[in-house]
């Protein structure tokens, strides 16, 4: 009976999944207006209402399209092992209406209302396994969530003291008149709650511990869209509720954002790179492309308003948002093709497995189509986002000129590395995983994974396919979130000038020559020389193939010859020494001889550097006051009395002043 | 040769020049130390050369040709002997990673250029770019002496900031007086056949090198 | 802007001269440093020879490799003979085409493909030797781009694109007017070309011992025409760096339009420009040792500076 609730439930999502994505797909290709739905009222002083514009519908777009996927893959992935996967079930409807919410939101409280739903909803999926480790992680996640909250509580309570009222039109309005202090400081306040929730270095501990304990379908929602809703907050404040009127944004946000997000992605990549545990190294991959997408956006803060700048900043903002999509897509085919390996084989330690490529080869074709996605390899779309982003930070920086240029040109060289450092990552993720031989019993007895879980890979890697070979149309989907958040013409005029298979980057305004790719075009030309490569292979005469195996130096190989993931990362391990600290011993197991080994041990460890030397430091310091403080809790009640008299003389002098 | 012309060479003699101190710093051995700033002299004669032919003072052309003959090849002909005498270890041990004296030279060359525009008034018309990279070699030069184990290769050091002096002082003045030109080279001379006896005074009593003698603090 | 028909005509030429000369500039290198160690050395062709040989031989191929092994020489030498459809080799162009294959970031990125399909490639065989290969290749290929990219930013600031062939066009209007920051970029590039190409002191082309090589670790289970796929590759990968360094910073003596004169002349020019960074190659192999492997980034590290200034200097 629950299989049937479990299957009905999940269909229903996907039925509203599909009907959101058609909805936002029509609003975005047509001219209407900005939707505005009043909610009936909930509360007695507060007046609710949905918004849709643009970027509301592009980012439903976005969560419609994991969700689908997700809603396909679910019931088989419960099925499996879950436990109690009827309020999973549930739990995930919820996380998603509310994610759709937030995005939809038209005024302060409905947006805070669905934020902390979507916060308690994943909490739920996160602790659904009932571990004692997933109750650490979940209530580190609550932790930082409601931090994260706490700060954007205080900038939308100001904001909408300013405005006197919370609908996001008066904030608007409320906002043009801020002086610039004020409002610096607002959205400095909004950017550290939603790059809590975002994953943005240095607030970023939580995800590689909540992320992976959350069923892979939900992780996948997770990684692929509740950081894209964060994001989306970033979006709405830092283009649309806090600009100033006349669009010119302050140099010091567009700066912020753009070395957070470099920050970001080198780093998040980095720590990528040491993990064995396959959700893990995608919650902190999830980390780097959070950064990739602040980059574009801070560019885009940078070049936004003012004449002259606008096809540039809408290219920038373009990239972001293009990577936004394409994001959420291969990530959420990664978690998905990860989950199917973990319900298989009941196992997430990459060095456990191996030789999955015979045994599951669905799983693997589509996980390496989404690792070289992520990779940013052409001809798929990671590479097709990026390379708006290299060209908006390239035009960008010729643009500001003088050291801005210089930083940017540094920025663009930190982005080509952690394409670089993706690369590395992906190929020890997938070779390790899925190629070479099985190194455990798990790894040897598992077995494809059902058809709806294939079924929903195969649709986020038909979205990256499309998204890669064709990006022309993803502009046109851009190009009502770009028009209103910056005004001027849409994406596709800025980037596409001559058909969809094309895009182009250029300013002729500046006189700045365009740069043209066609992704089409050199795919068509890889097949084509891939064909007549392989259709040459026969000439002069077929050759004799025949088996053997591995050359190991004439001994049998075993699967303790392959190469471990913690080998393949070793070279990086000792360059990027500074930031990772590494510590290792051996250890070794005499028996009574001391000369004879018995048994010889490695172990060895990373930090994370935010997480040693910032939390530690901000535990130590709480914990330090704590006790401080302890020593004037004196247990009797004279003294606690005296406090609240001694407080209410300082409020009585320090407010009397009137 | 036409003031354009003048200016276009020298602009790519600084290059040169830059890239010359970046392979002192990156030197991995005495020896490359040596040729690299050999080298360095030559192209710094070469622009001595330049400017004399645009300027048509005879003064630069004997301060061209003292630069070869002195800093290009009698200099590092004296450090090579000390080296080939004293048969000390051809690895240059840095005292900070080589990494991280990379870095701090650009930024010394970011900051140079940076700060190009608030002393330009002090510049000629000829040299253009050649008062932030002659700043450059003159700190990077420092930097060498700062973070390199062996006398012989702070040497190579002092060696190339004086380099550095000397394109400075063809940026801002159009070359010294004659006079203080060869001056300031017979110091340097003088300091390197200083250096050259001690090294190997002290090599031979004591067979150690100049920086362990800060082992024999009390 | 030129007809389609031409463009693609021209592309398909140059890509097509380009795969037919990989293997005589190797076996130049070759030659050049058996003659620098007083050997007489192989002939200039061997490595046409050798590539026949290995076309003619069967193919052993690991019982634990999956069914996607066979495919990845095939995938390597299309993406690489991709980028040599990219460059301008005789012919620059007049502007921007409507069917645009020039972006050095697009270049780049193929290469990076080739290399990762070479490291899955390496992994899926399993056994140690592939994997070390693997995890060195990738670490060497990573700590190259941020240096390649600034140098080509360094460039691409002063023309606005980052389309190889319109630098091309635009420096050789200017005719050539070198400035320090393209001193500067050419120096890191020359660096970096003997990483990319796999040469000493980065890596040894010659060796097949286990701990000296890094692409050769790869590609050591591979055998028969899936092998001369590949090598044919790193043959064209060596070419097309040396012809993206000379088109971006040493572009004379390329022509306009079909008239045979101008052809000449071009294919006259490219050959003097490819002898000239090959014969760099060659004294480089000849004169220096190969680095341990974690000196390499020191050795990058010179590179990354490098370019870093030459940015610097043209922004600033």
């Amino acid at each position: 009976m629950t299989r049937v609730t479990v299957w009905l439930g999940h269909l229903v999502i996907l039925g509203a999944a599909i009907a959101a994505a058609v909805l936002a797909l029509g609003f975005l290709a047509g001219s209407a207006p900005a939707v505005h739905v009043a909610l009936p009222r909930f509360f007695p002083f507060v007046s609710m209402s949905l918004a849709v514009d643009g970027l509301s519908a592009f980012f439903l777009v976005v969560i419609a399209l994991v969700t689908a996927a997700a809603a396909l893959y679910g019931p088989s992935y419960l099925a499996g092992h879950a436990k109690a996967p009827g309020v999973q079930t549930v739990a995930l409807a919820v996380f998603v209406a509310c994610m759709a919410l937030v995005c939809c939101a038209g005024d302060l409280v409905t947006f805070l209302l669905a934020w902390e739903g979507m916060t308690l909803a994943s909490w739920v999926l996160v602790v659904a396994d009932g571990s004692e480790e997933n109750a650490r992680a979940g209530l580190l996640y609550l932790v930082m969530a409601h931090a994260g909250t706490a700060a954007l509580l205080v900038a939308f309570l100001t904001l909408a003291e300013r405005a006197h009222g919370f609908d996001f039109a008066a904030v608007r309005a409320a906002a043009r008149g801020l002086d610039g202090g004020e409002r610096t400081a607002l959205f400095m306040l909004a950017l550290a709650g939603f790059g809590a929730k975002a994953g943005v270095v240095p607030l970023h501990v939580w995800l590689p511990k909540a992320h992976p304990a959350a069923p892979s379908h939900a992780s996948a929602l997770m990684s692929g869209v509740m950081l894209k809703v964060a994001l989306y907050g970033i979006f709405r404040f830092g283009f649309d509720l806090l600009a100033p009127a006349g669009g010119r944004l302050p140099a010091s946000w567009g700066w912020t954002v753009l070395l957070l997000g470099t920050a970001s992605a080198v780093i998040g990549v980095l720590l990528a790179l040491q993990q064995h545990d396959l959700k893990r190294l995608l919650a902190f991959h999830s980390v780097e492309n959070v950064g990739i997408i602040l980059i574009g956006a801070g560019v885009a803060m940078l070049l936004g308003g003012g004449r002259g700048a606008r096809p540039l900043a809408t290219l920038a903002l373009a990239a972001a948002l293009l990577h936004t999509l394409n994001h959420a897509a291969f990530k959420g085919l990664l978690f998905l093709g990860a989950g199917s390996v973990l319900a298989r084989t009941g196992v997430r330690n990459m060095e456990e497995l191996g030789g999955l490529a015979r045994r599951m080869p669905w799983t693997a074709w589509l996980f390496l189509l989404g690792a070289v996605a992520i990779s940013a390899l052409p001809p798929l779309n990671g590479f097709v986002s990026e390379w708006m982003t290299f060209q908006a930070l390239l035009l960008g920086g010729v643009r500001l000129g003088g050291a801005s240029g210089l930083l940017a040109g540094v920025a663009a060289s930190m982005l080509a590395l952690t394409g670089g450092l993706a690369a590395a990552c992906f190929a020890k993720a997938f070779g390790v995983t899925f190629l070479g031989r099985p190194r455990t019993a798990h790894a040897e007895h598992a077995v494809e994974s059902p058809a709806p879980m294939i079924a929903g890979m195969l649709l986020l890697a038909l979205a990256c396919l499309a998204l890669g070979l064709a990006p022309g149309w993803a502009m046109r989907l851009l190009d009502r979130p770009t028009a209103e958040l910056l005004g001027g013409a849409g994406a596709s005029a800025a980037v596409t000038s001559s058909g969809p298979l094309v895009l182009s980057a250029g300013d002729a305004a500046a006189g700045l020559g365009a740069t043209s790719i066609s992704v089409t075009a050199s795919a068509a030309l890889l097949a084509l020389l891939a064909a007549l490569a392989w259709a040459l292979r026969g000439w002069p005469r077929k050759a004799p193939r025949r088996l053997a195996p591995t050359w190991t130096c004439g001994m049998t190989p075993t699967a303790r010859f392959d190469y471990t993931g913690t080998a393949f990362a070793k070279p990086l391990r000792l360059i990027f020494a500074a930031l990772y600290r590494p510590r290792r011993e051996v250890l070794k197991e005499t028996g009574p001889n001391p000369y004879v080994i018995r048994r010889l041990g490695y172990a060895g460890e990373v930090v994370d550097l935010a997480e040693t030397v910032l939390y530690a430091q901000v535990k130590h310091w709480v914990t330090a006051g704590a006790h401080e403080i302890r020593t004037y809790s004196t247990g009797r009640i004279h003294g606690y009395i005296a406090f609240v008299l001694v407080t209410l003389v300082v409020s009585l002098l320090l407010f009397a002043k009137a | 040769m036409s003031v354009e012309l003048a200016t276009r060479l020298i602009d790519v003699l600084g290059g040169l020049l830059l890239f010359t101190m970046l392979l002192i710093l990156a030197a991995g051995q005495v020896f490359r130390a040596i040729y690299a700033v050999a080298a360095q002299a030559v192209f710094l004669g070469i622009a001595g050369a330049v400017l004399a032919a645009a300027t048509g003072s005879v003064d630069l052309w004997i301060i061209a040709g003292i630069t070869i003959g002195a800093k290009a090849i009698l200099l590092p002909w004296l450090l090579i002997r000390v080296v080939r005498r004293v048969h000390i270890s051809r690895e240059i041990e840095p005292v900070i990673p080589t990494t991280v004296t990379l870095t701090l030279a650009a930024g010394i060359v970011v900051l140079a250029f940076h700060l190009n525009a608030s002393l330009g008034s002090v510049r000629q018309a000829i040299t253009g770019n050649a008062l932030p990279v002659g700043v450059t070699l003159i700190l990077i030069g420092v930097l060498v002496m700062a973070s390199r184990r062996k006398a012989l290769v702070q040497m190579v050091g002092l060696f190339a900031s004086e380099n550095g002096i000397f394109f400075t002082a063809m940026a801002v003045s159009q070359g010294m007086p004659l006079i203080i030109e060869i001056g300031v080279i017979l110091d340097v001379v003088l300091g390197a056949l200083v250096m050259g006896i001690l090294v190997l005074r002290v090599r031979s009593s004591v067979d150690a090198d100049i920086a362990d003698l800060e082992s024999l603090r009390g | 802007m030129e007809s389609s028909v031409a463009h693609l005509a021209r592309t398909a030429l140059q890509a097509a001269l380009l795969v037919l000369l990989g293997p005589l500039v190797t076996g130049f290198i070759q030659k050049l440093k058996a003659r620098l160690q007083c050997r007489r050395g192989a002939s200039l062709w061997q490595p046409y020879r050798d590539l026949a040989k290995l076309l003619r031989k069967g193919t052993v191929q690991s019982d634990t490799a999956s069914p996607f092994f066979r495919a990845i020489p095939v995938l390597v030498l299309a993406a690489t003979v991709t980028t040599a459809a990219m460059l301008p080799v005789l012919w620059a162009p007049s502007g921007p085409s409507s069917l645009p294959l020039g972006d050095a970031i697009l270049l780049v990125a193929l290469l990076a493909l080739a290399r990762f399909l070479l490291a899955i490639g390496a992994l899926d065989a399993g056994g140690a030797f592939g994997g070390m290969g693997a995890s060195r290749e990738m670490t060497v290929g990573l700590l190259v781009e941020p240096a390649l990219m600034l140098a080509v930013f360094s460039v691409a600031v002063s023309g606005g694109t980052t389309d190889v062939g319109l630098l091309a066009a635009r420096r050789e209007a200017l005719a050539l007017s070198w400035t320090a920051p393209d001193l500067l970029a050419l120096f890191a590039m020359l660096i970096l070309a003997l990483a990319e190409t796999g040469r000493i002191p980065v890596d040894n082309p010659d060796t097949h011992l286990e701990l000296t090589m890094l692409h050769e670790g790869m590609l050591l289970e591979h055998s028969g025409p899936g092998l001369a796929c590949i090598v044919l590759a790193t043959h064209v990968k060596q070419l097309v760096i040396l012809t993206l360094v000379a088109a971006l910073f040493l572009p004379l003596g390329l022509a306009r339009g079909a008239a045979p004169g101008e052809l000449a002349l071009a294919l006259a020019a490219f050959a003097v420009k490819v002898v000239l960074l090959a014969t760099f190659l060659g004294l480089v192999e000849s004169s220096y040792a190969k680095l341990r492997f974690f000196r390499v980034p020191q050795f990058l590290g010179l590179g990354l500076v490098c370019a870093f200034l030459a940015l610097a200097l043209r922004v600033l």
